[in-house]
């Protein structure tokens, strides 16, 4: 190396240390929009972790959104006191996969929770979500204080300006979302977006000033999960997003995998609509994300791969 | 072999007093409902639950006394434990001459009078008075309110300290009545029995009052061997019931709580059980007139007292429906199990058992919701979470009968209040926007959203038979004031099943994009 370019290296190096730059930081956009790759990528047909591994590879792998040493959030919906198989949270096996394949590509640390409705340690727990996470490595988080939570500005919100958002979402390197497909009574589905509801604090806000406008909002939120895995193994069609007895639940045997969290709900609630009618100004809060360029409705514009099984 | 026995009571009353304490405690009892049986073998909850499940025990417990006189007292109750406990801790901050304690009379007319106090308003379907003096209820709101609160406080401490391994716990509802009534009747129990070792259990305590009646008819009773007793007087100076009477050579069953220190105590060996059923007959033609008289006066009063329980125990078979006073305005919501505020105010004694089980933390202590009757027992509040579905541990360790135990399905069918919608009040008509809270919240489906007009959005529809009166919906309603509010039910009923609705199997092959 010349005298000259290691100097150069070095003083480099040395301010990026001084200002704590980390080198994925600088390359983020690059990482994030990597020409060539799949945006979205649909998978049906297997069970929950195969359908993940194919997709994620797909999607390039997960090194693509997870570099060594960093601090991973992923975020399922563990919101309801509910066995698995009623489908009201978020595949167990999914999360465990998940947080396995972030351990593998190097995440120093792995944490999963969510701001449940529920109890949080009978959600957690019954959930099967605690103890597949913590099997598969990764540690739970408590988020059922509002101690745990952090005043953050939403500049491009319109009727949410700011929230109070998780800790552990402020402080990781990067968060992985994994929302589960369902009916939602009040927001008519609970799909990636609604999952932010997970992160924050005070959802009763966000119901008394027009929930649709509030979920949109949210997702403008500056720190984007770097991928959103929408499990639809088992999906809820009706009585959502709580659900009363297996019959809500229909084994659809599918997962989509999107860096585009408007395009991961557009696609999802396309899937669903075999199943069950829901028009999609009806889910009003995927359209008016996209009018705040949180992503894009239309599937034809992006990079889509479909894989089945 | 006293001194043996002596240690056997010291080992199993500390191990039941620390049962029951953890039974109160958010560590303990969140895994596990076992500690929940110690509540059950107390005298009170044992009366009041004789025809739900707990006559054997108070068999057990009225056997026990007629063989061997108040061993509940210094064995099974946790307040005389805790008493003990007090006086030996008071003991190492006094001199040696002013640990000593003497002969008292007994304050007859005043434990009788709190005995009464106690039983006669059951006759009338009112637990309070008991509640207030019962040993167990009293150290249960103890464990509740004070040793309850300062773990949280700990915790909360520790999860400053280790933030990743130790959680935060939220404050749960507090009231201060409740709070105050533990701290000042625990400093009215510093006091007593600091000062006065077991004058509680011989003067106020009803439980004390009547097994101590009871064990007038005991078969083994502590008796001084007057040839062997030389007078020292180490048995009154170590007796907490201040009940020997060394000079007479007698020991006043009625409050000696069996707690063996004399007998160890006694350098001649003078002090023993012995089988008073067996002497009784030969001693009989030697009691002089004025001894058979008072004999036979306290075995009146014994026979009034255990008349007076007999007659109650009757009532309460029969199910005796007397209500004393108008009824009044029923605000509060009782938990799942107790039927109906009458049949809670009947047998609860507000030990917060089911206050410090309740994993969502919404049960709290009276004041007025059930009326004066029913201060400080179990009311639910739905201002800081909602009754879980999936849930019924208060019914599971109620120790009275006061809270029937319910299975999981029963529980899911028992209306404890209805929940009732204001439109006018409801985001979804007064903004014009989504909001569903109520309905995501709703475990049986009671809620549903309909089509709201033409409008495109969704409205709440409530079916109020399928409503359990969880209070998700109230607790959940952004809307201020409430759009939807739980109002109870004075009798629980069972409500609707829910609706089961069957969907089509669709065959899907396409990703549908």
């Amino acid at each position: 190396m010349e005298r000259r370019n290691f100097l150069k290296a070095a003083l480099l190096g040395s301010i990026a240390g001084a200002i704590q730059l980390k080198p994925e930081k600088i390359f983020a956009a690059e990482s994030s929009s990597a020409k060539g790759k799949n945006d979205l990528v649909a998978v049906m047909g297997g069970d929950p972790v195969t359908m993940y591994n194919k997709g994620m590879a797909a999607m390039g792998g997960i090194s693509r959104f997870v570099k060594k040493g960093q601090k991973v959030v992923v975020k399922p919906n563990i919101g309801w006191d509910k066995k698995p198989e009623l489908a009201a949270n978020t595949n167990p096996q999914l999360v465990a996969a998940i947080v396995a394949d972030c351990l593998k590509a190097g995440a120093s640390e792995v944490v999963v929770f969510d701001h449940t409705c529920d109890e949080w340690q009978a959600c957690y727990k019954n959930s099967g979500i605690e103890a597949a996470a913590k099997a598969a490595g990764a540690k739970m988080a408590f988020a059922h204080d509002e101690k745990y939570y952090k005043e953050v500005n939403l500049p491009k919100g319109l009727r949410l300006k700011s929230a109070k958002i998780h800790e552990n979402i402020i402080d990781c390197d990067v968060w992985i979302n994994v929302p589960v497909l369902k009916n939602h009574g009040g927001a008519k589905m609970t799909i990636a977006m609604k999952n932010y509801m997970g992160i924050v604090w005070d959802r009763g806000f966000w119901h008394s000033n027009d929930l649709q406008q509030c979920i949109a909002d949210c997702a403008t939120y500056s720190k984007k999960p770097v991928v959103n895995i929408v499990d639809a193994y088992r999906i809820m069609t009706q009585n959502g997003p709580k659900g009363k007895t297996i019959d809500d639940v229909v084994e659809a045997k599918a997962l989509f995998i999107s860096t585009d969290i408007v395009a991961a709900d557009t696609a999802a609630l396309k899937f669903f609509n075999q199943f069950r009618e829901m028009k999609m100004e009806s889910v009003s809060h995927i359209g008016k994300a996209e009018n705040l360029n949180v992503g894009t409705t239309n599937l034809e514009s992006i990079k889509v791969e479909r894989i089945k099984i | 072999m006293y001194r043996y026995l002596k240690s056997s009571r010291v080992v199993i009353s500390l191990l039941i007093m620390f049962a029951i304490t953890l039974n109160f405690l958010y560590f303990a009892n969140r895994e596990t409902t076992f500690f929940s049986f110690f509540l059950k073998i107390q005298f009170v909850p044992a009366l009041l639950g004789a025809f739900t499940g707990s006559a054997i025990i108070l068999i057990f417990l009225i056997v026990l006394t007629l063989l061997f006189g108040r061993a509940y007292c210094s064995t099974l109750c946790p307040l005389g434990t805790l008493q003990d406990l007090i006086t030996r801790g008071a003991n190492l901050l006094k001199s040696k001459k002013s640990r000593r304690f003497s002969l008292s009379a007994p304050k007859n007319l005043l434990r009788y009078f709190f005995l009464a106090l106690a039983i006669i308003p059951l006759f009338f379907g009112i637990t309070a008075a008991l509640a207030y003096l019962d040993p167990y209820s009293n150290f249960g709101r103890i464990s509740s309110e004070l040793i309850g609160r300062s773990e949280q406080l700990i915790q909360n401490l520790l999860s400053l300290l280790m933030p990743d391994s130790v959680f935060f716990r939220t404050y749960s509802t507090f009231v201060l009545g409740s709070f105050l009534f533990a701290a000042s009747f625990l400093a009215l129990v510093i006091v007593m029995s600091s000062l006065w070792g077991r004058l509680y259990c011989n003067t106020i305590c009803p439980v004390g009052t009547f097994l101590g009646l009871l064990s007038r008819f005991a078969m083994f009773k502590p008796q001084i061997n007057s040839q062997s007793c030389n007078h020292c007087m180490l048995c009154v100076q170590n007796c907490k019931s201040g009940c020997i009477d060394a000079v007479k050579g007698k020991i006043d069953e009625s409050r000696c709580v069996a707690c063996l220190n004399c007998m160890i105590k006694c350098n001649k060996g003078a002090i023993s059980y012995c089988n008073t059923w067996k002497k009784s007959k030969r001693t009989e033609t030697d009691l002089n007139e004025g001894k058979g008289k008072l004999e036979s006066r306290q075995r009146r009063e014994a026979l009034l007292a255990m008349g007076l329980m007999g007659t109650l125990l009757a009532s309460r078979a029969l199910n005796f429906p007397t209500k004393l006073s108008a009824e009044p305005r029923i605000t509060g919501i009782a938990p799942p199990g107790a039927g109906s505020t009458d049949k809670l105010k009947k047998s609860c004694t507000s030990c917060h058992a089911c206050i410090s089980a309740c994993p969502n933390g919404i049960i709290k202590p009276a004041t007025t919701q059930y009326g004066l009757e029913g201060i400080l027992m179990p009311v639910l509040s739905f201002e800081r979470h909602f009754c879980a579905y999936e849930c019924n541990i208060c019914s599971q360790v109620c120790p009275t009968g006061a809270l029937t135990p319910l299975t999981l399905e029963e529980k899911q069918l028992t209306q404890i209040g209805k929940a009732s919608f204001r439109l006018k009040k409801c985001i979804v008509y007064k903004d014009k926007t989504d909001c569903g809270a109520c309905d995501e919240h709703c475990p049986t489906k009671a809620i549903n959203m309909i089509p709201y007009r033409d409008t495109g959005l969704f409205i709440p529809k409530l079916n109020k038979d399928i409503c359990i009166g969880c209070g998700g919906c109230e607790y959940v309603c952004p809307a201020a004031p409430k759009a939807i509010t739980v109002s109870a039910n004075d009798v629980h009923v069972t409500a609707t099943k829910p609706t089961v609705e069957k969907q089509e199997k669709v065959k899907v092959n396409e990703f549908g994009f």
